[in-house]
């Protein structure tokens, strides 16, 4: 992919047009402002959800990124063998994601992902085999999503549709990031907590270093192969587990999970 | 005779396993080497075994080990306690650095605890220590996994707190690493990571954020994971009280929060239990949040009280 390539399938993504559903969550935002914790600055909030999203999502990122990368550049691609790892891959996001709100905003962005591709991406004629691989692919696993035999969350989904729209790992997990701090500043903007004009010069000097260190510091991580229990006190294991997906902000996962109790709300989540 | 300092570093191997005779528990395995000390009191509840993990110094210090695997089968409910906080030392106090084959600790290596755990069908965990208290820079990892089986019930509580504040510690240790899953039939219902640890991202400004004002006002937090039959009242009791709660803008956060997520298996078809996370400013009030949600089982088990023993 050559960068004006790139360029454009980044102003693509990046559309705030883009149907993902992404304009009724608020990631917590509003429940963290309803609980009397909305007092200072907004940015003290955005560094630390994009933290913890970063930290529990971008391992998911780059793992799918990796699973369809693998599966359109190699030479004996099986299908069956990318769907059940996806699949086994969005089994753990799951169990990590034990926040019942934050679980039903990410399927609901993950599965409008994967239309998206279904309906806008899809190649207008069978031009390539790594092209029909992707068709066939994505429309499979929408199938799945459907039919409640894979989760459909958004990191995951992210992963594949940039992988499929060949973007690389780097991108996608920075473009996601700022995304995910994007929305966070809309949202405070809906809220009233933040003008429209502010909101944009935030974009501009504050999040720009978080999303680049955030982005920086997931860069090589992995969800690891899963293990089943621990067989011995040794430090490869601790290892191992240190360099997957932690939550690192159990303040933020109380307020997000509170965010049905809202006597009234605006957001989805 | 005092331990041999390679003990010190490799040591902590404990065993726990217990079944059901009748109406009494029973404990085929109950081992452990220093630091760690396992005590099990005379209990009054059938079927019942009430075991405290305790450390030699009332906590564990930088290179300690700790690594215990506990069986619960037959109808045996295992009630695993401590006493007092779980103290997490940079150094032990009076000690030199431990050495290992002649070679010293570092400074800054963690205190680990890996705790395996099985129930059987009809078995039941009841996993209530007090909160761990990291002292100043100290470091702790802790990773617990459970497997159980459908028909068996688990409480599980897992929390920290920010320290002692009577020295004016906040959320100043250095790390704070558990992992918390759980099997159920083989398939993994949760798995719970939280790190604990100063920002590692600059703002715009060069200043990082600190672990204490990403965690204010709270001094103390805490997940509950409930799951089967035995647990089934207290789930009904706590969604209920969780379901009739209603937020209004508040100017100021309340003293103590905690939310309820119900714990779904496979594709969201089935619940089978229910994570309660809270928080509070003291620990002492989340403890007193725990006495009063967790009177069923304290009743279940035959203590006056889980958390005010």
């Amino acid at each position: 992919m050559d960068a004006d390539e790139e360029a454009y399938i980044l102003l693509l993504l990046s559309d705030s047009n883009l149907p993902t559903g992404s304009f009724v969550a608020s990631s917590g935002l509003e429940s963290h402002i309803k609980h009397g914790f909305g007092n200072g600055n907004i940015m003290t909030f955005v560094q630390d959800s994009l933290g913890t999203y970063a930290r529990s999502a971008l391992p998911f990122v780059l793992d799918a990124h990796r699973l369809l990368y693998h599966h359109i550049n190699s030479q004996d691609c099986d299908l069956e063998f990318l769907v059940n790892n996806l699949v086994a891959l969005e089994e753990l996001y799951d169990s990590m994601t034990l926040n019942h709100v934050a679980r039903r905003a990410s399927k609901a962005q993950g599965v409008a992902l994967l239309t998206l591709y279904t309906k806008s991406f899809m190649p207008p004629s069978q031009s390539s085999e790594s092209l029909e691989r992707l068709a066939q692919f994505f429309s499979k696993y929408k199938t799945l999503v459907r039919a409640e035999r894979a989760h459909g969350h958004l990191p995951t989904c992210w992963g594949v549709l940039t992988a499929g729209l060949g973007l690389s790992a780097e991108r996608a997990s920075y473009l996601h990031l700022f995304l995910h701090a994007r929305g966070l500043l809309s949202a405070a903007v809906r809220l009233n907590k933040i003008g429209p004009y502010n909101a944009q010069q935030l974009l501009l000097h504050q999040v720009r270093p978080l999303v680049t260190g955030e982005a920086e510091h997931c860069r090589g991580m992995t969800t690891g192969t899963v293990r089943t229990a621990p067989d011995l006190v040794d430090s490869e294991l601790f290892e191992a587990h240190r360099q997957g997906s932690a939550n690192i902000w159990p303040l933020g996962e109380i307020l997000a999970a509170r965010h049905d109790l809202q006597h009234s709300r605006i957001f989805n989540s | 005779m005092p331990p041999s300092p390679t003990q010190e570093i490799h040591g902590g191997t404990g065993r726990i396993t217990v079944s059901s005779h009748g109406l009494k528990a029973v404990f085929s395995e109950l081992s452990a080497a220093y630091p760690l000390k396992l005590l099990s009191p005379r209990a009054f509840e059938n079927r019942v075994a009430i075991v405290y993990l305790l450390s030699y110094g009332g906590g564990l210090v930088s290179g300690d080990q700790v690594d215990l695997r506990v069986h619960v089968t037959g109808e045996a409910k295992l009630v695993l306690l401590s006493q007092g906080s779980t103290k997490i030392f940079k150094t032990r106090p009076g000690r030199r650095l431990a050495t290992v084959n002649g070679e010293q600790i570092k400074p800054g290596t963690p205190s680990r605890q890996v705790i395996s755990f099985t129930v059987s069908q009809d078995g039941a965990l009841f996993l209530l220590p007090d909160p761990v208290t990291c002292f100043r820079d100290a470091s702790y990892h802790q990773i617990q996994t459970f497997h159980i089986a459908r028909g068996a019930s688990v409480a599980i509580l897992d929390w920290v707190t920010s320290g002692r504040k009577s020295l004016g510690e906040e959320w100043v240790f250095s790390q704070y690493y558990s992992v918390n899953e759980i099997f159920l039939d083989g398939v993994r219902v949760a798995k719970d990571v939280m790190l604990l640890e100063d920002n590692a991202i600059p703002t715009a400004s060069g200043t990082r954020r600190t672990l204490a004002q990403r965690l204010a006002p709270y001094a103390c937090y805490a997940m509950l994971f409930l799951i089967g039959p035995q647990l089934q009242t207290t789930i009904d009791h706590l969604t209920k009280e969780y379901e009739s709660i209603s937020v209004m803008k508040t100017r100021a956060p309340e003293h103590l929060i905690w939310s309820l997520s119900p714990l779904v298996t496979g594709q969201g078809s089935g619940v089978v239990g229910a994570v309660v996370r809270v928080a509070g400013k003291e620990p002492e009030s989340v403890k007193r949040w725990f006495s009063s949600a967790l009177a069923p089982i304290a009743e279940h088990i035959g203590l006056e009280d889980v958390h005010m023993k």
